[in-house]
């Protein structure tokens, strides 16, 4: 994968915050933040400025719907994949309607979830990683 | 949840019983009878005033006078039939005459019995008895009938939520398993190997188990929503023989496809019509042995179109073939390379045909192997 940018895992599950980075990792993803609910998201969103976000749905304390409008709010142009377990659709329909640029089923093997993750950057951002572009909706 | 057993004797004291005559001396002794046997006694002494009796009181069993003046005891009878249906309580006729047209008459205005005038009390009471037991009966197997798909709803409801809650984790370990395997933490020695290959192996086992129950809790509780769209039988088979050939390779088993001239569109949920077909497949993986061929035919007939699994395994024994596409029917049949099964992914496939109103089944083919056969209505 090449992209050389950074991204914020939220998730509050521990194990699938351990599973997601251990593989950007292997995909050569060297800068990942972690945060384990929205509000910390936001928190650490603003302080470091992540190229793409990897969105929980359902988080106790802020759920991802409610991060991704506060995000968006924060930057419009902020790049944010959903992480769903069982797909919802009416969830995603919500969650792209709010400008997410793609989601990604956390249940799926790995390489799934590397070239749903691959795609979306392929997407959204130039091939010279100058930064993320407009979200492709 | 309660025993559902029912108590074998049944206590009767206390039952209501509307008695309908117009002749008064006749209320009297019939009252008297049926008090003394514990019953509760309401009176009507017309067939209107039955109706408005049988509605304050609400009574088990109706025993109604034939000849009456105003409506007689047939039209008390259809009427009541009419207005509470199945919850009606039983009627027993009572009538001075014993003709044949007089009773046959009864029994098609919906009466259950009748009496004759004189009452011989032993009679009477042996006769309600037998009623009132019987619409017990069937009242409590009603109740039995409503607890149990209670508690069947509440196990589906259960499944689901316990499937949906160890998903994350077990995918979680299979990822982790898989990333490790890939080095993904550093080389491995062979035993390190071995052993995350054990912890992947068996994460992806109980996955396949969780989706299966899931999809299974999904079914019953009537959730199973179809995305139904136009689409191509070669498609969906195509693809599934596609990804399925990687991993029969495995198995040195081939899998190869027999289309037909036409290509046959039919109106299904791509995703879970994917999934019957990737199911039948792997299951013909499976069942034959190493190195055979598996062919997946296409059909169509102009009315019903679809696809046959064709394998070269031991085939369905005759005696097990009703458990065949029930939940968790497993056969005495075991997979030939270690696989594993739930007994679940038949009875998902046959639900999720049954849903697009198509039909599954299953032909021995005489020497080898055993052919599913999927039929869908043809999209036209």
């Amino acid at each position: 994968m090449n992209f050389s940018g950074s991204i914020l895992l939220v998730d509050d599950e521990a194990h699938i915050r351990k599973f997601i980075s251990l593989l950007l990792r292997h995909l050569g993803v060297e800068r990942i933040f972690e945060a384990a609910n929205g509000s910390i998201a936001l928190e650490v969103y603003k302080k470091e400025n992540p190229d793409l976000v990897m969105l929980d749905v359902n988080m106790p304390v802020m759920d991802g719907i409610e991060t991704l409008r506060a995000l968006k709010v924060i930057n419009p142009d902020c790049v944010v994949v959903m992480l769903t377990s069982l797909a919802n659709r009416q969830t995603i329909d919500d969650a792209v309607a709010l400008g997410a640029a793609n989601y990604i089923r956390k249940d799926a093997p790995p390489e799934e979830i590397g070239r749903a993750l691959a795609d979306t950057i392929d997407n959204c951002f130039e091939p010279d990683d100058s930064g993320p572009a407009a979200p492709d909706a | 949840m309660e025993d559902p057993l029912i108590n074998p004797s049944i206590d009767l004291k206390g039952r209501r019983i509307l008695a309908v005559d117009d002749d008064r001396i006749n209320l009297r002794i019939i009252g008297g009878i049926l008090r003394n046997e514990g019953y509760e006694i309401a009176e009507a002494a017309s067939g209107e005033q039955a109706l408005e009796v049988y509605a304050a009181f609400q009574p088990n069993l109706v025993l109604l006078d034939v000849m009456m003046p105003g409506i007689d005891g047939f039209a008390t009878c259809r009427t009541l039939k009419k207005a509470y249906g199945d919850k009606c309580a039983p009627v027993i006729f009572v009538t001075a005459k014993s003709e044949a047209d007089d009773v046959v008459m009864g029994f098609d205005a919906g009466g259950v019995d009748y009496l004759t005038k004189p009452f011989r009390p032993k009679e009477v009471v042996a006769r309600i008895r037998t009623h009132l037991s019987n619409q017990q009966l069937v009242e409590q197997q009603k109740d039995l009938v409503q607890q149990l798909s209670k508690a069947n709803a509440a196990k589906d409801r259960f499944l689901g939520m316990c499937a949906h809650d160890l998903r994350n984790p077990l995918s979680s370990i299979r990822g982790l398993a898989e990333l490790m395997d890939e080095n993904a933490i550093g080389e491995l020695t062979s035993e390190q190997r071995e052993i995350i290959q054990t912890i992947h192996g068996a994460s992806q086992s109980m996955l396949l188990l969780v989706n299966e129950l899931l999809d299974v809790a999904t079914i019953e509780a009537g959730h199973l929503k179809l995305e139904k769209a136009p689409t191509s039988i070669v498609e969906i088979v195509e693809r599934s023989v596609h990804l399925s050939n990687i991993e029969a390779a495995k198995k040195n088993t081939r899998i190869e496809m027999v289309k037909i001239d036409t290509d046959p569109m039919v109106d299904v949920d791509r995703n879970k019509m994917r999934q019957v077909v990737d199911n039948l497949i792997n299951n013909a993986v499976k069942y034959s042995p190493r190195g055979s061929i598996i062919t997946v035919l296409i059909h169509s007939n102009g009315v019903v179109a679809g696809f046959a699994v064709r394998d070269s395994g031991p085939g369905i024994p005759e005696s097990e073939r009703h458990k065949l596409f029930k939940d968790y029917g497993r056969l005495s049949t075991e997979p030939t390379g270690g696989e594993k099964s739930t007994g679940l992914g038949l009875a998902i496939c046959r639900k999720i045909v049954e849903a697009h109103n198509g039909t599954i089944g299953v032909d021995n083919i005489p020497g080898r192997g055993a052919e599913f056969i999927v039929s869908l209505p043809l999209y036209k």
